[in-house]
C-alpha cells in the first residue's frame, strides 16, 4: 500500500489542490446549504431547526412565485434570442461572401469584454423614462414614452436585453468554431447535387451543428438561472424583475433570514441539478457518453 | 438573375451586419462620450449626442467620492494573481490526468467534470460563514482561494496537455529531469497557446466579476473597482450625476476592451472547439 501511494505521489499531489477546494469552497457549502434550509438562523447564535416551515413558507410567499416566473422568463426569452441570434451571426461571419471579416469579428466580440455591471448602469441611462435615448428614438417615430424600469409590465425588457447584448458573442464563438470545423466538402458535394443555400442549411448546417448548440442551450440555461447582476443594477419596482437567485441574496444579505434563503439555494440546486441530469440522459441516448 | 440574387444576398448580409456591429459599440462608445461631459451639460436623449466643452472633470470627481487608487490595485491584484494562480494550478492538475497513469485516474477525471454541474453560487451563504470563519471576510484572498483550481481550466488545459508528444517528456527524464522540472521546462512551453487563451478569458472574467467581491467585501477602501463603481449613483446623494457615473464605467471597461483590442483574444476561435465540444 505505502508502495503504491510512493509510485503514484506525484499525479495526486498535481490533482489534489481542486479537490481540496472543492470539498471546502463547494461541496460542504452545498451540503450545509440543505442543513441550514431546515432552519431559522440570522448567522449568529445557534440555527433553530424548524422542519418543513421554510418550505411552506415558501409556497404562500409572492416574492418567491414573482422570482421564479421572473426566471423562467429569462431562461426562456434567452435560450431564444441568444440561439437564435448567435447563429445568425456566426452564419454571417462564416460566409465567404463576408468582407471586412477582422472588423466585423472584433466589434461583434466586444460586448463580451465589457463588465455587465457596468453596463447595467449605461443601460439604465439609455431606458430611463424621460432622459433616455431610447425613448427618445420612439419619440422621434411617433411612439410612446415608455417607463421600461419604473413600471413592472416592461422591467424585465431592459434586463434581458443587457444580458443578451452581453453574452451574445461568446455563443456565436462556440457556434463559429462549430461551423468552421464542418467541412467544405460536404458543402461541395451538395452544390454538385443541385442543393440550395437553404437546403444545405437545414440537411447540412443544422444537423452537424445539433450537440454544440444543445451544450449551449445548457449553459444558457445554467447562467439564467444564476443570473444576478443585470436585475440586481437594473432593479424595478418592488419585485418585478428580482431573479431568483437576488432573492435568495437579499434575503440572506440584507434581511439576513439565512434559513429561509438557503430554502431558495436548495430550490435552486434541484433545478441545476436536474438539468444536468436531464442533459446526461439525453446524451446518453443519443449514445455519446 | 443569378448575379442580381447574390447581390442582393451580399446587401443583406453586409447590412445585418453593420447593424450587429452599431448595436456592439454603440453603448460604449456612448458612454465614453458622456464620460467627456460636463455635468451641468444636458444628457438627455439625442443631447448625449454632441459635447460642447471635453472635460476630464468627472474622472477627477471620481476620486473624491470613492478611494478610486486603492480599488484599482485591488482589482488588478486579484485579477492577476487570481489569474496567474488558476493558470498554475490547473495545467499542473490536468498535467496529471494528461500524462500520469494512476488508480481512479478516469473517475476522478469525469468527477472534476461532474463538479461543474454545480455552481459555487448554489452555496453562497456557508460560503460566506466559512470565508468569516478563516477570517476572510474584507480580504482579496477570498476572491483568489476557492477559485485556484477550476474543473473547466483544468478540463481546457488538459486538452492541450494530451496532444503534447510522449517522447519529449520521456527525454527529458531520461536526462534525469523530475516530474515538476518536465512539467515547468516541457509541459508549459508547448501549451503556450492554450495557456495565453485560457489566461485572456480568465483575467477578463476576474476584472468583471462582481458577485464575490460585493459579497465578501464590505469595506470602501477593500472594494474592488466593479462594486465601487456599481455604488456611483447612491454615493452623491444629489440628482444622479450621469456624467461621473459613466467616467466611473468607462474605468471599468476601458481596460477591458484595450486588452481585448491589443490581444485580439477572439480572432482564433477554432481554439475553442476543443474545450467545449466534450
Amino acid at each position: 500500500m505505502t508502495g503504491a501511494w510512493k509510485k503514484y505521489r506525484i499525479p495526486y499531489l498535481f490533482i489534489s489542490p481542486f479537490f481540496v477546494l472543492f470539498l471546502v469552497f463547494q461541496l460542504i457549502p452545498v451540503v450545509w446549504t440543505l442543513y441550514i434550509s431546515f432552519t431559522e438562523w440570522n448567522g449568529l447564535g445557534k440555527p433553530v431547526w424548524v422542519g418543513w416551515d421554510n418550505y411552506r413558507l415558501m409556497a404562500q410567499d409572492y416574492m418567491v412565485s414573482d422570482a421564479l416566473r421572473n426566471t423562467v422568463v429569462y431562461w426562456i426569452s434567452g435560450v431564444a434570442i441568444i440561439l437564435l441570434l448567435a447563429l445568425l451571426i456566426a452564419l454571417s461571419l462564416n460566409s465567404p461572401r463576408l468582407r471586412f471579416k477582422r472588423f466585423f469579428k472584433t466589434t461583434t466580440f466586444l460586448p463580451y469584454v465589457c463588465a455587465s455591471v457596468a453596463m447595467g448602469l449605461i443601460f439604465g441611462m439609455l431606458f430611463d423614462e424621460n432622459a433616455g435615448l431610447i425613448n427618445e428614438i420612439l419619440a422621434a417615430l411617433g411612439g410612446p414614452r415608455v417607463p421600461w424600469l419604473t413600471k413592472s409590465a416592461f422591467a424585465k425588457i431592459p434586463v434581458v436585453i443587457l444580458f443578451t447584448w452581453r453574452i451574445i458573442p461568446w455563443f456565436t464563438i462556440i457556434l463559429l468554431s462549430g461551423l468552421l470545423n464542418i467541412s467544405r466538402e460536404y458543402y461541395e458535394a451538395a452544390t454538385v447535387d443541385g442543393a440550395g443555400t437553404w437546403r444545405q442549411f437545414f440537411s447540412i448546417t443544422l444537423p452537424l451543428l445539433r450537440h454544440i448548440m444543445f451544450f449551449c442551450m445548457l449553459t444558457i440555461t445554467v447562467d439564467t438561472w444564476k443570473m444576478f447582476n443585470e436585475p440586481y443594477i437594473l432593479a424595478g419596482p418592488g419585485s418585478s424583475n428580482t431573479s431568483l437567485f437576488q432573492l435568495m441574496y437579499q434575503y440572506a444579505f440584507q434581511t439576513f433570514k439565512l434559513g429561509y434563503a438557503s430554502a431558495l439555494s436548495v430550490i435552486l440546486i434541484v433545478i441545476l441539478l436536474s438539468i444536468s441530469v436531464a442533459q446526461f440522459v439525453i446524451r446518453r441516448r443519443q449514445g455519446e457518453v | 438573375m443569378m448575379a442580381r440574387r447574390s447581390s442582393l444576398h451580399s446587401a443583406l448580409l453586409h447590412g445585418f451586419m453593420l447593424l450587429v456591429a452599431l448595436v456592439c459599440i454603440f453603448p460604449v462608445l456612448w458612454m465614453s462620450l458622456i464620460a467627456l461631459k460636463t455635468v451641468g451639460e444636458r444628457v438627455t436623449g439625442f443631447h448625449a449626442l454632441t459635447i460642447s466643452q471635453p472635460t476630464l472633470e468627472n474622472f477627477r470627481r471620481l476620486f473624491t467620492l470613492i478611494p478610486l487608487w486603492s480599488n484599482l490595485f485591488n482589482s488588478l491584484f486579484t485579477t492577476i494573481v487570481g489569474t496567474g494562480t488558476t493558470l498554475f494550478f490547473c495545467s499542473l492538475a490536468g498535467f496529471a490526468f494528461a500524462k500520469y497513469r494512476f488508480p481512479g485516474r478516469n473517475g476522478l477525471f469525469y468527477f472534476v467534470i461532474a463538479t461543474m454541474m454545480i455552481s459555487a453560487e448554489a452555496g453562497a451563504i456557508p460560503l460566506f460563514i466559512i470565508m468569516r470563519r478563516l477570517n476572510l471576510i474584507n480580504s482579496l484572498w477570498s476572491l483568489i482561494i476557492p477559485r485556484i483550481a477550476t474543473a473547466v481550466g483544468i478540463f481546457y488545459l488538459r486538452q492541450y496537455i494530451l496532444d503534447v508528444p510522449d517522447e519529449l517528456i520521456e527525454a527529458a527524464r531520461i536526462d534525469g529531469a523530475g516530474d515538476f522540472g518536465i512539467f515547468r521546462r516541457i509541459v508549459l512551453p508547448n501549451i503556450k497557446p492554450a495557456l495565453a487563451s485560457w489566461a485572456s478569458i480568465t483575467a477578463i472574467v476576474r476584472w468583471n466579476d462582481f458577485f464575490w467581491p460585493l459579497l465578501f467585501l464590505n469595506k470602501n477602501s477593500k472594494y474592488t473597482l466593479m462594486v465601487s463603481v456599481s455604488m456611483l449613483p447612491v454615493s452623491d446623494g444629489l440628482a444622479t450625476p450621469w456624467p461621473i457615473i459613466l467616467a466611473g464605467t468607462t474605468l471599468v471597461i476601458l481596460p477591458a476592451v484595450l486588452y481585448y483590442l491589443g490581444m485580439q483574444i477572439f480572432q482564433k476561435s477554432g481554439s475553442f472547439a476543443g474545450a467545449v465540444k466534450g
